[in-house]
C-alpha cells in the first residue's frame, strides 16, 4: 500500500469542524430566493419566514422537543453564555445561586463561569478522572438547595468521553436546580434526544454537523426563565435580538432532516474508530488511549504517543496531508498542554503527546488505513530523532 | 517520476528580509516550509508597541500572510519558556552585572540554530534557512563555512558565531549574497510584506521603549534599589553624582550619565561589585587588549595568528593578535580599541571568513 500521497488531503479532525455536507452543498443556490427580512410583512419576509418555521420544526423533531423550545443563536458559546448570564442575574440576589459545572468544559463554558465568579457567582468545578469517572462524591457534597444550576457537557471535545446526563440531570432536579447541557460535540455522532436526558437547557452548533459556521441553537424548557444576551428588535420571541441568520438556520434544518443517518453513521465510524486503536496499539509501541474503556463517541481517539512531542507529530502529518489535532482547536495556536487533559491526571508530558484523531461521515476505510501506515512512519522517525537527541539541547547542555 | 525537491524550513518573522528569502526557496524549487518562532507573550504587549520588530504578534500575522501568498505550510512554535531562559534572563543578569549583553547570539545559540535545527530534522527537512546576511562557503578543505554576506553594512555574521560547525552544511542563507536595497527591490515585486516596516534594529523584545523601561518592568524594584550606587571620576576618585542602578549604564557612554560637567565624560568602567561608575576622559576608553571566555570555533585559528577582530556589531573589525588561553582567547589588538564592553562578543574573521569568537570580559 502506498504510505503517502502527497496531494491526498485526509481531514481527521471532524471534531474541530465538519465539511459541509455534500447533498446540502448542491442545495446552497435554492437558499437565494429566501434573501429577505423574516421580520417583514410584506411578501420578501414570507420566504424566509417560512425558513425559520420549517427549520425550527426539523429540528425540534430531531431533539425530540417543541419547535418554540429552540431559539437560534450565532453558535454554542453564544447559547452557553445566554443560559449562565440569565440563570446568574436571576439568582444572584436569591438563595438559590450556586454552580456546578466539570473540568473538562469547553472554554465558553468555564471562562464564562470564571467572570461570573468574580461578579460573586460561586461556581463549583467537579474533575473527571483518567478512566472517565465523575467525582460523584465531590458532587453530591456540593449539590445542595443552593445550586442554581448544574451545567455538565455531554460529550467532551477531546476525549469523546459522554457523560451519563440524563443520571446527573436526575440528582440535579431532586434538589430543585436546573440541568444545561453542552452537546455541541454530540450532534451528528450520537442520536441527541432531549427528552430522554430530560435537560432544561442545551447548547448545539451548526458547524460540528456538517453544516455552515456562526449557527447554533439553545434548547430552553417550556416554563423556563430566559433573559436575552443580546437586546434587539425582538426576533426569537424577545429571546434572542439581532435579524436571524437565515442561511446558517436553513442549513441547520437540511441536516436536522438527515438526522435519522446518525446512527447508521455512527455504527460504521465505530468499527473504523476500533480498527484505527487496534491497529495503533498493534504496531506502535507505548500508546494509550484516553478514556478507551469509558462511554465514548464513536468517532474521537485521544492518543497519547510517549516521548513524542504532539505538536511536532501535528506539523509532521500536517506536511502529509492529514489533519488532526493536539487538543481543541483553539489551541492550535499556542500549543500549551491541554488544560482538560491535565485535569484528567495525565501528566505534563502526556497531554504534550496526545494527539486527537476524530473520524466522520466522509471517513473511509482506505483513509484510515493510509492514516495508521503514516502514523507508524512518523511516530518511528521521531522517536529515533528523540533518542540520537537525548543529550538534550544546547540549552540543557549548557547548564 | 522527478526526484524529490530538497526540503527546506525557513524561519519567518515577517519582515523584508526572512521574507524574501523564502520567496527566493520557492523561486529556486525547494519544497518550503515556514516557521515563526512565538518567543514573547504578546498578551502583556501594547499591540501597537511591537510593530516593526521581530517578536510582536503581528510579527507572527504578516509572517503568515507573507506565506500565503507564497502557498506554502506555515507553523507557530512556542518557544516562549525556552526564549526566557536562554534570551530574558541572562539579558537581564547582565545588566545587573555592569554588563552590555548581546542577546540576539543567545537567541541564534539555542533557539534559531538549535530548536529549529530540531524541527529541521523532525519534519524531514534538508536545509533551515533565514533572512541573515551572510553566506555559506566553502573553505578549502571543501566544508560549508560561514563568511560575510557581499552587503557589508548589513552583514550579521558577528550574530553567529556560536554556530555548531557541523550544522553549517544544513544552513541556506538566500539573500545572504544580495545588498539590503536589492532585498527590498525583490520584496516590493513580489509584494510580499503586507505591512510597511522598518528594519528590525536594536533588540526585538525591549522594543521602542528602550532597555531601561523594559528592565524595569522584569526585575523587582527592590533588586533594582540594590543596584545604585555613585558615580566617580576616573582615575581620581572623585564622587561626582549617584545613580539609581548600574544596569542605566554602558561602556563608552556619554549622554544621559544624569549629572552637569563643563567637559564631555564618558563610562570608563562599571564595577559591578561596589555599583560604581567611573566616569572620565575619552583616552581612557582605549584598550590595546583583551580576554574572551566561553569561546567557540567554527573553523580552525592558529595560535598566535593575526586575525581580523569585531568587538561589538557595528564595529569594522581591526587587526588582533590571537592567542590561546586556557578559557578562550587573549586578544593583542595592533592599534588600541575604543569601549571594549563586557557581555559583548570578540568575534574573529580571517578575510571574509567566520571563524569564531568568545564573550569580552575584563
Amino acid at each position: 500500500m502506498k504510505i503517502e500521497n502527497k496531494f491526498a488531503k485526509i481531514y481527521l479532525d471532524f471534531n474541530a469542524t465538519t465539511p459541509l455536507d455534500s447533498g446540502l452543498a448542491l442545495k446552497l443556490p435554492e437558499f437565494l430566493q429566501f434573501w429577505g427580512n423574516p421580520s417583514s410583512i410584506h411578501w420578501a419576509g414570507q420566504g424566509p419566514k417560512k425558513v425559520l418555521r420549517e427549520s425550527r420544526k426539523a429540528i425540534a423533531e430531531a431533539l425530540q422537543v417543541s419547535p418554540l423550545e429552540l431559539i437560534f443563536t450565532s453558535g454554542g458559546s453564544e447559547a452557553n453564555n445566554t443560559v449562565f448570564q440569565s440563570v446568574f442575574e436571576a439568582s444572584r440576589n436569591s438563595q438559590r445561586n450556586e454552580f456546578i459545572t466539570t473540568a473538562i468544559e469547553h472554554p465558553s463554558v468555564l471562562k464564562c463561569l470564571s467572570h461570573l465568579q468574580q461578579l460573586g457567582a460561586v461556581v463549583h468545578v467537579i474533575s473527571v478522572d483518567r478512566s472517565g469517572q465523575l467525582d460523584w462524591s465531590h458532587f453530591e457534597k456540593v449539590l445542595s438547595p443552593k445550586t442554581a444550576l448544574v451545567s455538565m457537557m455531554l460529550a467532551n471535545n477531546e476525549t469523546g468521553l459522554v457523560l451519563p446526563i440524563r443520571e446527573i440531570a436526575d440528582r440535579a432536579h431532586s434538589l430543585g436546580a436546573k440541568m444545561h447541557t453542552d452537546a455541541v460535540q454530540a450532534l451528528g455522532k450520537i442520536p441527541v434526544n432531549l427528552s430522554d436526558l430530560d435537560v432544561d437547557f442545551a447548547s448545539f452548533s451548526a458547524h460540528k454537523f456538517y453544516s455552515l459556521k456562526g449557527c447554533g441553537v439553545l434548547f430552553s424548557k417550556k416554563g423556563n426563565e430566559l433573559r436575552p444576551l443580546i437586546f434587539g428588535g425582538g426576533q426569537e420571541r424577545h429571546r434572542r435580538g439581532g435579524t436571524e441568520n437565515t442561511l446558517g438556520i436553513w442549513a441547520f434544518g437540511y441536516m436536522a432532516s438527515k438526522a435519522s443517518e446518525i446512527q447508521k453513521q455512527a455504527e460504521r465510524i465505530s468499527a473504523l474508530r476500533d480498527r484505527l486503536e487496534t491497529e495503533i496499539q498493534n504496531h506502535i509501541p507505548q500508546v494509550t488511549i484516553t478514556h478507551a474503556h469509558a462511554p465514548r463517541l464513536p468517532n474521537t481517539s485521544s492518543l497519547v504517543l510517549a516521548g513524542v512531542d504532539g505538536e511536532t507529530l501535528l506539523m509532521s502529518l500536517d506536511v502529509k496531508g492529514f489533519a488532526v489535532s493536539t487538543g481543541a482547536a483553539c489551541s492550535s495556536g499556542s500549543p500549551e498542554p491541554s488544560p482538560v487533559l491535565l485535569s484528567l491526571g495525565l501528566s505534563r508530558e502526556e497531554a504534550q503527546s496526545s494527539l486527537r484523531v476524530s473520524l466522520g461521515w466522509s471517513t473511509t476505510f482506505e483513509q484510515i488505513e493510509n492514516f495508521i501506515l503514516t502514523l507508524k512512519s512518523v511516530v518511528e522517525r521521531l522517536r529515533a530523532l528523540q533518542i540520537q537527541n537525548s543529550t538534550g539541547s544546547r540549552l540543557e547542555a549548557s547548564r | 517520476m522527478s526526484e524529490k525537491k530538497p526540503r527546506v524550513l525557513v524561519a519567518m518573522s515577517g519582515g523584508v528580509d526572512s521574507s524574501v528569502a523564502a520567496a527566493l526557496l520557492v523561486d529556486q524549487g525547494y519544497d518550503v516550509i515556514g516557521a515563526t518562532m512565538q518567543v514573547w507573550d504578546y498578551s502583556s504587549c501594547d499591540i501597537e508597541e511591537g510593530n516593526g520588530t521581530c517578536c510582536s504578534s503581528l510579527d507572527v500575522d504578516d509572517a503568515r500572510s507573507v506565506a500565503d501568498r507564497l502557498g506554502i505550510p506555515f507553523y507557530v512554535l512556542n518557544c516562549e519558556a525556552k526564549f526566557k531562559t536562554a534570551v530574558i534572563d541572562p539579558f537581564l543578569k547582565a545588566y545587573l552585572e555592569g554588563q552590555t549583553p548581546l542577546p540576539c547570539v543567545n537567541c541564534n545559540t539555542y533557539l534559531k540554530f538549535d530548536h529549529l535545527i530540531r524541527k529541521m530534522k523532525e519534519l524531514e527537512c534538508d536545509y533551515l534557512a533565514t533572512g541573515h546576511y551572510a553566506q555559506i562557503v566553502p573553505n578549502e578543505k571543501g566544508e560549508a563555512r560561514i563568511f560575510t554576506s557581499t552587503d557589508d553594512w548589513k552583514d550579521q555574521t558577528y550574530f553567529l558565531f556560536t554556530i555548531e560547525p557541523e550544522i553549517v552544511k544544513h544552513l541556506l542563507f538566500p539573500v545572504g549574497h544580495l545588498k539590503k536595497p536589492e532585498v527590498r527591490k525583490i520584496e516590493k515585486e513580489k509584494e510580499l510584506v503586507v505591512a510597511k516596516k522598518k528594519d528590525s534594529q536594536g533588540i526585538c523584545f525591549v522594543g521602542n521603549k528602550g532597555y531601561g523601561t523594559f528592565i524595569e518592568e522584569q526585575v523587582d524594584s527592590k533588586i533594582l534599589a540594590q543596584r545604585a550606587g555613585v558615580i566617580r571620576r576616573y582615575p581620581s576618585g572623585e564622587t561626582m553624582a549617584e545613580h539609581a542602578g548600574i544596569h542605566h549604564f554602558t561602556y563608552g557612554q556619554s549622554k544621559g550619565l544624569g549629572m552637569s560637567h563643563h567637559e564631555k565624560l564618558f563610562v570608563i568602567k562599571i564595577d559591578p561589585e561596589t555599583n560604581t561608575v567611573w566616569v572620565g576622559d575619552e583616552n581612557y576608553l582605549y584598550r590595546s587588549n583583551v580576554d574572551v571566555v566561553d569561546a567557540h570555533l567554527i573553523d580552525q585559528v592558529e595560535d598566535g595568528e593575526i586575525l581580523e577582530v569585531k568587538i561589538r556589531y557595528a564595529h569594522k573589525g581591526s587587526k588582533a593578535r590571537v592567542k590561546k588561553t586556557e578559557k578562550g582567547f587573549h586578544f593583542e589588538f595592533l592599534e588600541p580599541q575604543r569601549a571594549v564592553t563586557p557581555g559583548q562578543a570578540a568575534v574573529m574573521y580571517r578575510g571574509r571568513q567566520l571563524l569564531g569568537g568568545g564573550w569580552i570580559t575584563l
